[in-house]
């Protein structure tokens, strides 16, 4: 599987036209933006399905919250998807507290938001496969 | 009769009444007495009394205890007095007593305060420690008398405690009747100004005292508007004191007096000592005893028309109006101002009626005011002093000299008159100590939340009605719906506002409170309850009820009160149809059994403040805003939740709302000094956690108090996705609420371990 992993300071991997972009352990209003911006860039390269995986995630605060609503809204314009994964029960709760859940897809972990994203439209293969 | 015997073993020395006959003013004694420990702060105090309220005998036994105590202070006790006629009789006065005083707390014999001994004298009997000095300071003010140099003389005189002081000594002056002082002016130097700033520049501790409107214009004078000396306020005895008093007085003048006697005695006197002792005095003369209310009004009224009393105002006349037929004129303004409907009456009426000149008449006036016999308000002055015994002595004097009534039938209807209104006097007070106490109570409020039923007699009745204590008060604990008070700045009595009221009710049954909605000084905030408390036996009903609405409504239209609350309080509660009545017009009403229960909730929720003060299992923290400190704030409450077991959720709970808390504080305070300061109590049952910080206070935030700003959530317009803080720090907490601070924010959350049901 062909992945490139950006300079930006947010780690995130590249599956074809899919990105895994990888949040902090707090996710506040600095990491947020750079997460938005991630997304943003990726979504402006081609990419047509993101993953945003919390498994480093141990806190939330609200602002980062809304700058995730934003990630949404610019995914949905873009007419892409987006998945969470690996989301921890506290931060779960946190998403459903501000009716995030209704706007985005959970899933258990990484494995399972590419699977899923998979049914709907598959995964090239790498490169050289 | 027993009288004072001076001696260094507890008796009176310069104190008319033994120690332990000294009621009600232990606290102040203690202030005046710790002026002189070396390490007090304070040097100066102003002892601010109202008339005749017992300053000079605080100032006596505040002597007589330093005296025996022979420490390192040297009490002096001076008071200005008529008989010393000029300045510079007073200021030789002053030097003489306080040479005199000198040399007796040296030689420590008490017996020595009392004698007759002239300065040379004194120079003799000084101790060798002072006798350099005080010979340097005689001769100076002989020279200074022999020149005929009033001014030099006077200094040189009241210099003396600031010589002692250079000397190494430490006297503590303790200066009485300063506002005498501008009586014995002779000479171009104001005496009062020239003593104040004498005893400022002494270098020891003193206490100036007087009568409580003269004496801060003297001071400010002499300061310059410096002042920084603290100042105690005498006001007049507690009923209890001044009963103990009277006991006191009756025993040591072997007068005999029943329980009603003496109440009636204290209720007619307003427990002022001057008139008590003057009363009981009488008695003693005349050898009456006061065991009937028919001997006690005939000692009033003798009392009041040719005893102490009788002298005691007409000196006061005297020195206001010296002219006799000023005097004249004067008595009948001031008998006709008290009795117009408002007790007032403007200046220009005055001066007229008066014939007098500008100058005269302040003169006249001030005087009136710094005796309190009247009151200078703008231009207007308030007739009367609220004291039944001056009022009494103006309609006797009024109908004496102004309408020339026969003597005896002044006494005859004055005494008729006095036994008539005893029963009511004492009525009246039965009535006070049996009132709910609404104007204490309404001071106390301070944006506490009370369950509404307390305030809705229908509600309480309905639910709450019958039931035991225990059960009423679990019941009304678990009430939701909750009245938040008002943080009330100033409560008086409704008569203080509207006199007219007072024809209806007694003054500490209808009282006007003036506050702000969650303690926030905003017009919008800005509120005025008017309480009044209902006499019916029975529920009161629809009428009556309707009548004390329309009486308050009208005291807030006359007073031009703005945003009103009104509230009714009757023994019993009211009828259906009254409660409907209190409904339509939203206006609160109590029964005794709620107010009751509301003050015990109040005092109960003032002992918990007190105690989260004090609150040994309390961690503090104060952490700069931004780079993250939230992080170390929530890494901190996590340790302290650990250790009394919250679960791993309800500790992220915790941990995330007070990130939010010190995110809103960080984004919205515009704090000065950028910091968050947090509190962490720890409870057998719970976890508070309180955020404050310096700062402006968000809009919106206190009228939303624990509710989120927008209420909005995710997937609404952008405008809505921040300001969610409140709302998700309210829904991870038990409890959130805003406490009043002047300044900025103060958020406290309540985490239970287990959720109360």
């Amino acid at each position: 599987m062909a992945e490139s992993v950006t300079l930006s300071p947010v780690h995130s991997r590249s599956i074809g036209d899919l990105a895994v972009i990888y949040a902090g352990d707090y996710l506040n209003k600095l990491s947020g933006e750079r997460i938005e911006r991630e997304c943003r860039r990726q979504l402006e390269a081609g990419c047509r399905a993101l993953v945003i995986n919390f498994r480093e995630t141990e806190l939330v605060n609200s602002i980062g919250v809304s700058i995730l609503l934003g990630v949404i809204d610019a995914v949905e314009t873009t007419g892409a998807r987006l998945i969470f994964s690996d989301v921890n029960q506290q931060t779960v709760q946190l998403f459903e507290m501000l009716g995030l859940t209704r706007h985005v897809a959970l899933a258990k972990d990484e494995q399972e938001a590419l699977a899923t994203l998979a049914e709907f439209a598959p995964i090239p293969k790498a490169v050289g496969h | 009769m027993p009288t004072k015997q001076p001696n260094k073993n507890g008796g009176p020395i310069l104190g008319r009444i033994a120690p332990d006959e000294f009621v009600g003013r232990r606290d102040a004694l203690a202030r005046v007495v710790g002026l002189a420990s070396n390490g007090t702060p304070e040097r100066g105090l102003l002892l601010l009394g109202a008339p005749s309220v017992g300053v000079s005998e605080l100032l006596r036994q505040a002597y007589d205890e330093l005296f025996r105590e022979q420490g390192e202070t040297i009490p002096i006790y001076f008071a200005l007095t008529r008989n010393d006629q000029t300045a510079v009789n007073a200021a030789r006065h002053f030097l003489q007593t306080f040479l005199l005083q000198l040399v007796a707390f040296r030689r420590q014999d008490a017996l020595l305060t009392d004698a007759s001994l002239s300065i040379p004298d004194l120079l003799e009997l000084a101790a060798p420690v002072d006798y350099e000095w005080v010979e340097h300071l005689v001769e100076m003010t002989e020279r200074a008398r022999a020149d005929e140099d009033a001014r030099s003389f006077i200094r040189l005189c009241l210099s003396a405690p600031q010589r002692a002081t250079a000397s190494g000594a430490r006297p503590f002056i303790l200066l009485d009747g300063l506002e005498l002082a501008e009586q014995l002016n002779g000479v171009d130097v104001p005496l009062g100004t020239e003593i104040t700033r004498a005893m400022m520049h002494s270098g020891g501790p003193y206490v100036l005292a007087g009568l409580r409107r003269h004496l801060l214009d003297v001071i400010h004078t002499a300061r310059n508007g410096n002042d920084s000396a603290a100042s105690i306020r005498l006001d007049r005895l507690t009923d209890e004191d001044s009963r103990t008093m009277v006991e006191h007085l009756a025993r040591r003048n072997g007068v005999t007096l029943n329980d009603q006697t003496r109440d009636l005695i204290v209720q007619q006197t307003s427990g002022n000592p001057f008139y008590l002792t003057s009363i009981i005095r009488a008695a003693r003369e005349k050898n009456i005893a006061l065991t009937s209310f028919r001997n006690c009004q005939q000692l009033y009224v003798d009392e009041l028309l040719g005893g102490r009393i009788s002298r005691h105002f007409a000196s006061i006349l005297e020195e206001v109006a010296p002219l006799s037929a000023v005097r004249r004129s004067l008595i009948r303004v001031l008998y006709e101002s008290a009795e117009n409907e408002q007790g007032r009456a403007p200046i220009e009426t005055w001066r007229k009626r008066l014939n007098l000149e500008a100058g005269q008449l302040q003169t006249i006036i001030r005087k009136l005011h710094v005796y309190e016999l009247a009151s200078l308000n703008a231009n207007f002055i308030e007739a009367g002093s609220g004291s039944l015994v001056w009022s009494d002595y103006l309609r006797a004097r009024y109908r004496l000299e102004v309408e020339a009534t026969p003597r005896a039938l002044v006494v005859a209807d004055m005494l008729a008159e006095t036994l008539k209104r005893a029963p009511h006097t004492m009525a009246r007070h039965y009535r006070r100590e049996a009132a709910l106490g609404l104007r204490e109570l309404l001071e106390r409020f301070n944006c506490q939340r009370m369950p509404a039923s307390l305030f809705h007699y229908d509600r309480f009745s309905r639910t709450h009605k019958g039931m035991e204590a225990d059960e009423l008060v679990a019941a009304l604990d678990a009430e939701t719906d909750l009245v938040r008070l008002p943080q009330i700045v100033h409560a008086a009595s409704c008569a203080a506002f509207h006199p007219p009221i007072q024809q209806v009710c007694d003054d500490e049954r209808c009282a006007v409170a003036h506050g702000f909605d969650a303690g926030q000084y905003s017009d919008a905030n800005e509120i005025v309850w008017l309480v009044a408390e209902i006499e019916s036996k029975l529920e009161a009903g629809r009428g009556v009820t309707e009548i004390w609405c329309d009486r308050l409504m009208q005291v807030a239209r006359f007073c031009g009160f703005n945003r009103v609350r009104l509230w009714l309080v009757a023994p019993e509660g009211f009828s259906i149809d009254a409660s409907e009545l209190l409904n339509e017009r939203e206006v609160y009403g109590s029964s005794r059994q709620q107010l009751e229960l509301l003050t015990a909730r109040i005092n109960e929720a003032s002992a918990a403040m007190a105690r989260q003060e004090v609150a040994p299992d309390e961690f503090e923290m104060v952490i700069p805003m931004g780079d993250d400190t939230e992080l170390i704030a929530a890494h901190t409450v996590e340790q302290i939740a650990r250790r009394i077991s919250f679960q791993p959720d309800a500790i992220n709970q915790i941990k995330t709302a007070l990130i939010e808390a010190c995110i809103n504080a960080t984004e919205h305070s515009l704090s000065p000094d950028r910091k968050i300061y947090q509190r962490f109590r720890v409870e057998s049952d719970r976890l508070v956690v309180t955020v404050s910080s310096r700062g402006i206070i968000p809009p919106g935030l206190n009228n939303q108090n624990g509710v989120n700003n927008n209420g909005s959530e995710a997937g609404e317009s952008n405008k809505g996705r921040r300001g969610w803080g409140l709302k998700l720090i309210r829904s991870l907490m038990d409890e959130v609420e805003f406490e009043h601070v002047d300044d900025g924010t103060r958020l406290r959350m309540t985490k239970y371990l287990k959720k109360q049901l």
